[in-house]
C-alpha cells in the first residue's frame, strides 16, 4: 500500500465521522444501531461508552504496540477492548445505575464491534499516540452522531417526541419503534448520507476547476 | 535454541502477561465498584417494593415507613430439622438494629431463641447470617437458606407484606415478589427475573395479568385457577388502560368493574397457558405456605413476649 502523505489531526478526526463513518459507511457493529437506537437518549449513552472504550483501548495499544508480538496481535485486542468494556460496565453499574438500566446488555456487547479492532490493527498499531487518541475520538464520534441521527428518525416518526419533549403531540406510527424498523431507518439512512456526500465532493471538484 | 522455540516462549510469555495484567486491573476495579454496585441494588429492589406497594413520585411513601427483612433457615441438629427464623427485634439500649434467632421445631412449638450479632447491612448477605447463626449455635450440623419476606411496617403496625418466590414457568423459573395487606389479601403481583418467550409467555409482565390479582383475598385464592377465556374488554381497559385514548371512565363505573370481576379466576394469556398457570399456582403456593409460617411465627412471639420489631 501506497503511504499516504502525514495527514493533519484534523484530516483523520473527520475521516472517522464523514469518510468511514462505522455505521453509514464502514457498516461494521450494526447491532446496536438496530437495537437500541429507539431513542437519542440511549444513543447519546451508548455513544459515550463506545468513545471512551475506543479511546482508552487505542492509547493503550498504541503504548505497547513495540511489545505486542505480530503472531498475537487479534488476543491482545480482545484482551484489552474486554478490560476496558468491564471497566466501563463496573463503572456504570456502580456510579450511574439510571444510564445502566436503559442500556443494559449492550455495553457488554460493545466487546464484539467489529470497528474498534478494526481501528485498532488498521491505525492504533502503526501510528504514535496523539494520532490514535484523534482517530479514535473521530470514530467515536462518528459513531454516536450516527446512533443520534437514527434515534432522532426513530423517536420523532414513532413516539412523537424528541429527547422526551413533545414535539408532535401524536404518534405517527408505532412501527418505528419495533425492531425491525432498524434496519430499514439504517438502510434508509445509508442511502441520504452517502448521495450527500456524493453531491457535495462533486460541488467541490466543480469549485476546484 | 534454535528461533522457533524462542518464539514459541515469546508468544507465551506475552499472552500470559497480558491476561494476568487484565485481571489484575479488572480485579481491583471491582473492588473499588464493588460497595457502590451492592448499594445501588439495594435501592433499586426498594424501588421496585416502594412501586408494588403503590407508591411513587406523586405518591410518595410516608415517613415513618420502615422496612424488615425475616429470614428463614432450615437448621439441623440432635438428628432433627427445625426452622430458624433472624427476625428483627427492638432494642431499648442502643439506637442499632438487633436480630434475635428464634428456632421452631416442626411441630409448632419454640426450641430455642437467642441473640446474635448481627449489622444490618451484613444481615444482606447470606455468608454473614450463616457464621452468625453458626455462632449462636455450634452444635447445628446443617444451616441452610430457605426464603425471605419484608413486612412494611408504619408506627409498629403491619402495612404489608412482601414475598419473593419462584416457581417453574414454560422454560426456566419465574421469580416474583407478592405484596399482600395485613389481612393477606394480595395488594400487588411484580414479575422479577423470567426468560419467557417475547409475545407469548413474556406477557406476563403486563400489567392485563399482573393486575388480575390485586384485590382477591386469602379465601379465593386458596381456590383460584386459571380459565382459557378471552379477557373481556371492559376488564382489560380497566386493567391496563391505553395510554393514548382519553380514557375518562367515572370512580364509581371503575369500582363496578372492579366489583363484577373480582371474585373470577384468572383469565390465561393467549397462546401462553403454562405460563400463566405457572404464575398462577406459584401465587397461590406462596401464599398458603406463607400464611400458614406467619400464623405460627406470630403465635410464638405473642407467647413468648419476643419484642419482635415487624
Amino acid at each position: 500500500m501506497i503511504e499516504s502523505k502525514q495527514k493533519s489531526h484534523s484530516d483523520i478526526f473527520l475521516n472517522g465521522v464523514f469518510n468511514e463513518n462505522p455505521i453509514f459507511r464502514l457498516a461494521l457493529s450494526m447491532c446496536p444501531a438496530v437495537g437500541i437506537s429507539t431513542n437519542v437518549m440511549n444513543g447519546i449513552l451508548m455513544g459515550i461508552a463506545v468513545i471512551f472504550v475506543q479511546v482508552c483501548s487505542s492509547l493503550t495499544i498504541s503504548l505497547i504496540k513495540d511489545y505486542i508480538h505480530p503472531r498475537i496481535r487479534i488476543p491482545t485486542y480482545t484482551l484489552t477492548i474486554a478490560t476496558w468494556v468491564t471497566v466501563t460496565d463496573l463503572v456504570l453499574a456502580a456510579y450511574f445505575p439510571v444510564a445502566y438500566k436503559s442500556l443494559g446488555i449492550f455495553v457488554r456487547l460493545i466487546v464484539v464491534f467489529c470497528f474498534i479492532t478494526c481501528r485498532l490493527d488498521v491505525f492504533a498499531r502503526k501510528n504514535p499516540v496523539f494520532p490514535s487518541f484523534i482517530d479514535a475520538l473521530g470514530m467515536g464520534v462518528g459513531f454516536m452522531v450516527g446512533m443520534m441521527a437514527i434515534g432522532g428518525v426513530r423517536e420523532l416518526l414513532g413516539m412523537g417526541t424528541l429527547m422526551g419533549y413533545d414535539i408532535l403531540g401524536f404518534r405517527p406510527l408505532l412501527f418505528f419503534v419495533l425492531p425491525a424498523s432498524g434496519f430499514f431507518v439504517v438502510g434508509f439512512m445509508m442511502v441520504i448520507f452517502n448521495y450527500t456526500e456524493i453531491v457535495y465532493n462533486r460541488k467541490k471538484q466543480r469549485k476546484l476547476l | 535454541m534454535n528461533s522457533t522455540t524462542k518464539e514459541i516462549l515469546r508468544i507465551t510469555f506475552g499472552l500470559t502477561f497480558t491476561c494476568l495484567f487484565a485481571a489484575f486491573v479488572m480485579g481491583a476495579v471491582f473492588v473499588i465498584t464493588a460497595k457502590a454496585k451492592k448499594y445501588n441494588e439495594y435501592l433499586n429492589f426498594q424501588e421496585k417494593i416502594f412501586d408494588i406497594l403503590g407508591y411513587s413520585e406523586t405518591n410518595p411513601p410516608p415517613d415513618g415507613l420502615q422496612l424488615n427483612q425475616i429470614y428463614r433457615y432450615i437448621i439441623e441438629k440432635d438428628q432433627a430439622k427445625y426452622l430458624g427464623y433472624i427476625i428483627p427485634i427492638d432494642s431499648q439500649e442502643s439506637k442499632q438494629d438487633a436480630f434475635e434467632l428464634v428456632v421452631i421445631d416442626l411441630k409448632g412449638q419454640l426450641n430455642t431463641r437467642k441473640q446474635i450479632t448481627l449489622s444490618t447491612e451484613n444481615s444482606r448477605e447470606d455468608r454473614e447470617r450463616k457464621i452468625a447463626i453458626q455462632a449462636v449455635l455450634p452444635e447445628a450440623t446443617a444451616v441452610i437458606y430457605a426464603d425471605t419476606f419484608l413486612s412494611a411496617n408504619l408506627n409498629s403496625k403491619r402495612l404489608a407484606y412482601l414475598l419473593p418466590g419462584k416457581t417453574p414457568g414454560f422454560k426456566t423459573a419465574i421469580q416474583f415478589m407478592l405484596a399482600l395487606d395485613s389481612s393477606y389479601t394480595i395488594k400487588g403481583l411484580e414479575i422479577l427475573e423470567h426468560q419467557e418467550d417475547p409475545g407469548l409467555g413474556a406477557e406476563i409482565e403486563r400489567n392485563y395479568f399482573k393486575k388480575q390479582f390485586v384485590g382477591k383475598t386469602l379465601k379465593r385464592v386458596k381456590t383460584i385457577d386459571v380459565v382459557k377465556k378471552p379477557l373481556p374488554e371492559d376488564y382489560r381497559n380497566y386493567l391496563e388502560p391505553d395510554p393514548w385514548k382519553e380514557n375518562s371512565l367515572s370512580e364509581s363505573k371503575l369500582q363496578e368493574i372492579h366489583d363484577t370481576y373480582k371474585n373470577n379466576d384468572i383469565y390465561a394469556i393467549t397462546g401462553a397457558t403454562i405460563s400463566s398457570a405457572a404464575v398462577t399456582n406459584g401465587v397461590k403456593n406462596a401464599l398458603k405456605k406463607f400464611t400458614y409460617r406467619v400464623q405460627v411465627l406470630d403465635q410464638i412471639i405473642s407467647e413468648n413476649k419476643i419484642p419482635a420489631a415487624f
